[in-house]
């Protein structure tokens, strides 16, 4: 299907904002739609994809207004949203905060430099590596960590996908339109998916659920050519010719910038108060990259609006 | 039908109205659907988008009409479109296969460039190292038009090429372009090739991408 992504348009960059939003994913964007709102002025960076992870998404059915909706068109109506209410929408990355009496410098990739009186970190995380043996000699010569991207070149081939969560078997359903066939292992006996996803992978004749099937090792040539699995109840190992492997096994979180502004969790994820703010005064952290329960576009979504209502009463009354 | 919805094209037009200069699209094409797939739908869609904007033009290049085109024009393949600024100079930025999806906006984000002065966004520590550049540099970006982190690698590349007149800098969209895609083993995007040696994977920052460039140079 031909598409046609407006994206951002590049524009002046401003010297100064009220508050600048790290991440153009739902947390963000909706921050900057509620900052907005409060009549502050809102930079967004992102520094790929407006939007963020679910871009990556085949379907999502459980945001309250859409009964189903592809994840990247989703994104588009965020961004539209953030836009529409004059949020500034940039594409460079942030590198750096640094913290001064009275406001926040943010470093960018490309060198510029931008004032701002609240810093929102939205960045969101990325997907984790499995730690095998042969999954960095073979990364991009048949090892994945994105179907949306990748999946066309396995077209009619057989792949295997590691893990048992929402976005292996998303990502499944996704490969199982292209690919001959789909084959998932998982090291528990059952998926942690929702039980919508189970049913939609249970009923796709192109994939085949492995359960107690641990990937040991990733082989090949100049790509990949096979995997080593081993049954977890009899602790037999063995091979399966495969084309590819796509690894959907958990995410980290995108929080380093926040290093020594911030608490962390056990597992790397930013600690905030009920308002979503940090130990540092003014500096915020929503969405994905929070210690939270539940991680979802909903969730992300309200924790931006928390943050930027309690930054606008805060900082600007 | 359209290619461009109307609330797409709506927010085309409004940013198309930031223009400042005039930019020219040279699009090479064949009518042999057999040699270009995509051809009418490039076609299509450049004809709706200078709807949007009477300071955007294209010019159409036949290869079949004119044979040695390509080569006077450091084209490689079709389809291919060639962004060209007021000054009239080739600034090394191509599209190879259709600027659809996600690279639609790469493809905007070019334009607009090129409509104020051809100035590329980079920092200056990046613009002082790529001037020393003097070999010639060619670097490939394979990419996919549903991956979401292909476009700013794309970008990224194309404005390295716009600061050296020795560098040269193509999107390949690796599913119209299957056999040189696998020439190069791309498996996974975006893909990036400099001269047909150094590859590297990834949506780098422009810094790292800058060193993976002077990198190739050494090789």
């Amino acid at each position: 299907m031909v598409f046609f992504d407006v994206g951002s348009a590049k524009s002046e960059l401003k010297n100064y904002y009220d508050v600048v939003v790290i991440g153009g994913g739902p947390a963000g964007l909706t921050a900057a739609i509620y900052a907005r709102q409060s009549g502050l002025s809102v930079l967004v960076l992102e520094k790929d994809l407006e939007g963020g992870y679910m871009n990556l998404t085949e379907s999502i059915e459980n945001y309250p207004g859409f009964t189903s909706i592809r994840g990247e068109e989703l994104g588009v109506k965020m961004v539209e949203h953030a836009t529409h209410f004059g949020a500034h929408l940039y594409t460079d990355g942030a590198e750096r905060i640094e913290v001064s009496k009275d406001e926040k410098l943010v470093h960018l990739e490309s060198g510029k430099k931008v004032h701002a009186k609240v810093v929102i970190v939205a960045a969101g995380s990325k997907p984790k590596q499995l730690g095998v043996p042969g999954e960095g000699e073979f990364r991009a010569r048949g090892v994945s960590y994105c179907a949306t991207c990748d999946g066309h070149f396995f077209k009619d081939g057989h792949v295997v996908v590691v893990g048992g969560g929402n976005s292996a078997f998303d990502e499944s359903l996704f490969l199982s339109k292209m690919v001959k066939k789909v084959t998932i292992v998982h090291i528990l006996e059952k998926p942690t998916a929702d039980a919508r996803l189970r049913e939609k992978v249970e009923s796709n004749e192109k994939i085949e659920y492995r359960p107690l099937t641990e990937l040991v090792r990733i082989e090949g040539d100049d790509r990949v050519k096979q995997v080593v699995l081993k049954n977890l109840r009899t602790n037999e190992e063995y091979t399966m010719e495969v084309d590819g492997v796509f690894i959907f096994v958990g995410m980290t979180p995108n929080s380093q910038i926040l290093e020594g502004l911030a608490e962390f969790d056990q597992w790397g994820y930013v600690i905030t108060d009920e308002n979503m703010e940090t130990k540092t005064a003014g500096i915020f952290a929503v969405g994905d990259i929070r210690s939270k329960n539940l991680r979802q576009i909903i969730t992300a979504a309200s924790d931006g609006a928390i943050a930027a209502f309690t930054a606008a009463h805060k900082y600007f009354e | 039908m359209a290619l461009l919805g109307k609330d797409v094209a709506k927010q085309v037009k409004d940013i198309l109205s930031e223009m400042e200069d005039e930019v020219m699209i040279l699009f090479f094409y064949s009518e042999d659907e057999s040699m270009c797939e995509y051809c009418s739908t490039i076609d299509q869609l450049l004809s709706e988008l200078t709807e949007l904007s009477n300071k955007l033009h294209v010019k159409k290049v036949d290869v079949n009409g004119d044979p040695g085109a390509m080569e006077r024009h450091g084209v490689e393949m079709i389809p291919a479109l060639v962004p060209i600024p007021k000054d009239g100079k080739d600034r090394g930025v191509r599209f190879y296969g259709i600027p659809a999806g996600h690279e639609f906006s790469t493809f905007l984000q070019d334009i607009m460039i090129f409509s104020k002065q051809a100035k590329p966004q980079l920092s200056e520590e990046s613009v002082e190292k790529l001037l020393k550049v003097d070999k010639p540099i060619d670097i490939k970006v394979f990419v996919t038009t549903t991956c979401p982190y292909c476009p700013r690698a794309v970008l990224t590349a194309h404005q390295i090429a716009m600061t050296n007149e020795k560098i040269r800098a193509s999107m390949v969209e690796a599913n119209e372009f299957m056999d040189l895609s696998a020439k190069f083993g791309v498996s996974s995007v975006p893909h990036i090739v400099i001269n047909e040696q150094h590859m590297f994977i990834g949506a780098y920052p422009e810094k790292d991408f800058v060193n993976e460039v002077l990198k190739a140079l050494e090789v």
